[in-house]
């Protein structure tokens, strides 16, 4: 009896658990924020705002943010579109597990790791010069000013937007594809009829969500910017939060850069979601693809190598230190924190990221729009609010006792779990939104509800997004170094805050040596993930269900 | 089950009987790292204190004064250690601070030092720090720098955003004066980048050899060449002088242990603490340690004129002087 009282009413089958999960969410994060502002604004002279008119300083500042983020989104995506059609066209391209895993890593690295490549390699003495000067070329390629910031914003996104929109093109339905070649459809015209009607629908909030990283880039921007005119709203913040104590001044920039990216966004998720999506598909259609050309696989291993050099320059300069770091206990010790940090983060904020989407989808079934599109952007907060303004809404509502490891880390898993969100409904979003009508027919048809549901329906259908998007929220805690700063502990450090205590101790070889190691780890974390997403399902009731074939037997 | 629990209890109790009072210090990451002076502190006071002494690392130097003016009068840390002359003012000005109520005649520093809450525990110059490989005869003065052929590139870092950065920028002022922003200009074209913190200068730029001078420390060479055994990079002395870096600490009002944190002061001015400066924290110790000192000081730069502006000077200025820079130079 108990036995079938349980079929009928699985755990969390009650509505609320769809609802409840991701508002509360929801709540903390504007929360947070809210208690970032109050601490700020307590503060608050209205001399602010007119300063923010009458500021040449600031109006160029605010200008270049704009300016620097709207280049980098653009060449971003010019690069990444065809990239993602070539990923998508060459199915079997031999390196293409080695790219995705590079594209997957590049946006992850520390910045600091990041600038010694990219320096590395594109610097005054770096490889590329080097060469261009072994050839015999007059010409030098100077890293430092605009060109700079945008090839590192480049660097950074272009991976992360061909990841996604690959995704995208993924999710065009086989029998589409079949369509097109039986039509003997060529580049052109899959690209009008197929192609960019899938990626038109990820493109808009693939855009804003690059421009707001990009806008909100902060020490790349100026290690590489050249000189202070290349100065972003945040660094603004930064020096009036730290050295001003100009708290008006630091919150009403807070304010602008949320007005601007919040905005963006709020645009760009009407365009985003309240289309008709395209029903998902998990066949590997790209073998029905009857247009890939030669030029395609030189642009593959062109961005291959765009992506590969620098961490190369990473790994060179990191074995040397690493011969040392082997032998001290500091450093794998520091590595097993990492990763236990890492792997809470990542849990955490998937199941944030779906309590979000669920939350959101109960909402826009129920008519409620605008709840659903703020529940959304909610989990977007972290990215808008600058780093500075949500850690002193934490530490006002949290207040942590600091000092005891554990407790610490704890607190530190939490928040990489929320700094992460945004990246995780990105990965999420579409696989959520357009889970295949049949299965969801099914499991209805079955009464599928709660915990079952989760366990039969969702994981085994959101399998590989979910687990890409576990790897990045495990990958961006694991390159995390402000807020372990904030809330960690010295004495048991991360391995990002393991190679600051390196550098600031003069320690560079064994620096390198982290780094490399911190690479290396977060090369595995990707792999492993990813293979484990690859991975045919092994439960085949929960195939047939995912599949359908249930309502065709 | 119950005598478990009793055990537990027992020896929970032990532990903090044992304990005695516990002393929170606030202080920058790199002060207690494994390789920092922190835990040689730690054991030289814990074995004289009967206490617990417990370093809160908060991100970094400025972040220290962020956190005392969030916490206000609940703060409860005893001590805070790692602020500088140039943000001595603004903490001051919190009213959160007490006298320190100690016997300084030990301190010895290159400028004479009369504060009533503030205790140095290191000094040191900001300076140029050169590759010889890359250039063999650098710059001997601001002036030569600013005048060196345009092909001479230096790395520095943001006044708004760095220690250093402030520093030199305090360094032009306190040379140059009123002409300081003429002389930004003339300046401008050796400077490759402006860096955000002193870690990005000198870990990603300089020791990827992307420009032969780094702005840093007179200190740094030290020790590469006592500890990496190599005397590759050193510091350019300049003929105008170098500007002076002091590192303080001060106790607060509100501490929960007052005399404790009066007696780590007081400690902070002994060679117990003084021995682990010089190489660990890489800066000069606050008093005379004699033959304690490491040899590889001895090899270190001697400025001839030690530039310094008052506290109180700095904390009126800073804002003007930085828009000054920026209207100098963000164009």
């Amino acid at each position: 009896m108990a036995q079938r009282d349980r079929t009928l009413t699985p755990p969390f089958s009650h509505p609320r658990w769809r609802a409840w999960p991701g508002r509360a969410v929801a709540l903390l994060l504007a929360g947070v924020v809210a208690a970032g502002f109050s601490g700020l604004l307590a503060e608050w002279q209205w001399r602010a705002v007119s300063d923010l008119w009458q500021s040449a300083y600031l109006r160029q500042v605010i200008w270049f943010s704009v300016y620097q983020a709207t280049l980098s989104t653009g060449l971003s995506l010019l690069l990444a579109i065809p990239v993602a059609r070539a990923l998508h066209r060459h199915p079997m391209f031999a390196g293409r597990g080695l790219l995705l895993r590079l594209t997957e890593l590049s946006l992850v690295l520390p910045t600091i790791v990041a600038a010694f490549a990219l320096v590395a390699v594109y610097g005054r003495s770096g490889w590329l010069n080097t060469a261009l000067d072994g050839v015999g070329l007059p010409f030098r390629w100077n890293l430092y000013g605009l060109q700079g910031i945008l090839l590192a914003h480049v660097f950074f996104n272009a991976p992360l937007a061909a990841r996604i929109l690959l995704q995208g093109l993924e999710r065009i339905p086989a029998n589409q594809w079949r369509i097109a070649a039986q039509l003997g459809l060529t580049s052109g015209p899959l690209w009008r009829t197929l192609e960019w009607p899938a990626l038109r629908r990820v493109l808009p909030g693939l855009a804003v969500f690059i421009f707001i990283l990009c806008f909100t880039s902060f020490a790349i921007v100026m290690t590489l910017g050249g000189g202070p005119s290349a100065t972003t709203i945040e660094v603004a913040i930064y020096q009036s939060l730290r050295y001003e104590f100009d708290f008006s001044r630091a919150a009403l920039l807070a304010m602008v850069q949320l007005l601007i990216c919040g905005s963006l966004w709020l645009v760009a998720s009407r365009h985003g979601t309240n289309r008709n999506l395209v029903p998902g598909a998990n066949d590997q259609p790209g073998t029905l693809r009857r247009d890939a050309r030669r030029r395609d696989r030189v642009l593959l291993y062109l961005f291959l190598v765009f992506l590969a050099l620098p961490l190369l320059a990473v790994v060179f300069r990191g074995l040397p230190g690493l011969l040392g770091e082997a032998g001290d206990s500091q450093v794998w010790w520091s590595l097993g924190r990492s990763l236990s940090v890492a792997l809470v983060a990542a849990i955490l904020s998937c199941s944030c990221g779906l309590a979000i989407l669920a939350a959101s989808q109960l909402a826009r079934h129920s008519g409620h729009h605008l709840s659903a599109r703020l529940l959304e952007s909610s989990g977007h907060l972290t990215l808008l609010v600058p780093a500075l303004v949500l850690g002193t809404g934490l530490f006002i509502l949290l207040r942590p006792q600091l000092g005891q490891p554990h407790q610490g880390l704890a607190l530190v898993a939490g928040i990489n779990a929320l700094m992460a969100l945004p990246f995780v409904l990105q990965v999420l979003r579409g696989p959520f939104a357009t889970l295949p009508p049949n299965s969801l027919r099914v499991a209805d048809q079955l009464n599928l509800r709660g915990s079952y549901r989760l366990r039969w329906l969702l994981l085994p259908l959101l399998r590989r997004p979910l687990l890409l998007a576990a790897a990045y929220a495990a990958g961006l805690s694991l390159g995390d170094f402000s807020v372990i700063a904030l809330f960690g502990s010295p004495s048991a450090p991360t391995l990002p805050l393991l190679l600051f205590q390196q550098l600031s101790a003069y320690r560079i070889e064994a620096a390198s040596g982290t780094a490399f190691v911190m690479l290396a780890l977060l090369f595995v974390v990707f792999y492993i993930l990813n293979r484990w997403g690859d991975r045919r399902r092994r439960h085949p009731a929960s195939r047939r269900l995912a599949a359908g074939e249930h309502a065709h037997a | 089950m119950a005598r478990l629990l009793f055990l537990i209890l027992l020896t929970l109790s032990a532990s903090l009987a044992w304990a005695g009072p516990t002393l929170t210090v606030y202080t920058y990451p790199s002060f207690v790292s494994e390789w920092g002076p922190g835990p040689a502190v730690k054991q030289a006071f814990e074995a004289q204190c009967d206490c617990t002494l417990e370093f809160v690392a908060l991100d970094s130097s400025v972040a220290i004064l962020h956190r005392l003016r969030l916490e206000g009068e609940s703060c409860t840390a005893d001590v805070v250690l790692g602020l500088d002359a140039n943000t001595l003012s603004d903490a001051r000005q919190t009213g959160l601070l007490a006298p320190h109520d100690i016997d300084t005649s030990a301190v010895r520093l290159p400028v004479d030092w009369q504060d009533d809450t503030f205790v140095p525990y290191d000094w040191g110059y900001f300076a140029f720090v050169y590759d010889t490989q890359q250039l063999p005869d650098p710059p001997t003065s601001l002036d030569a720098l600013i005048n060196a052929p345009e092909n001479l590139k230096i790395i520095i870092e943001d006044p708004r955003t760095s220690t250093p950065g402030l520093g030199f920028l305090l360094w032009m002022r306190k040379v140059y004066g009123d002409q300081a922003p003429a002389k930004w200009q003339a300046l401008q074209k050796h400077i490759l980048t402006v860096t955000k913190g002193w870690s990005d200068a000198y870990f990603s730029l300089f020791m990827n050899g992307e420009a032969p001078m780094v702005l840093s420390y007179s200190t740094s060479p030290a020790y590469h060449m006592a500890v990496d055994n190599t005397d590759r990079y050193q510091a350019a002395p300049f003929d105008e002088g170098h500007y002076l870096q002091v590192e303080v600490a001060a106790r607060l009002r509100n501490s929960p242990h007052p005399e404790l944190a009066r007696k780590f002061l007081q400690f902070m001015l002994t060679p117990a603490f003084q021995r682990e400066i010089p190489l660990k924290n890489v800066m000069y110790p606050a008093i005379d340690l004699g033959d304690e000192l490491p040899d590889v000081f001895d090899r270190l730069i001697e400025p001839s004129r030690t530039l310094y502006f008052e506290p109180q000077t700095v904390a009126e200025h800073r804002k003007a002087w930085i828009d000054e820079w920026l209207n100098a130079t963000a164009r």
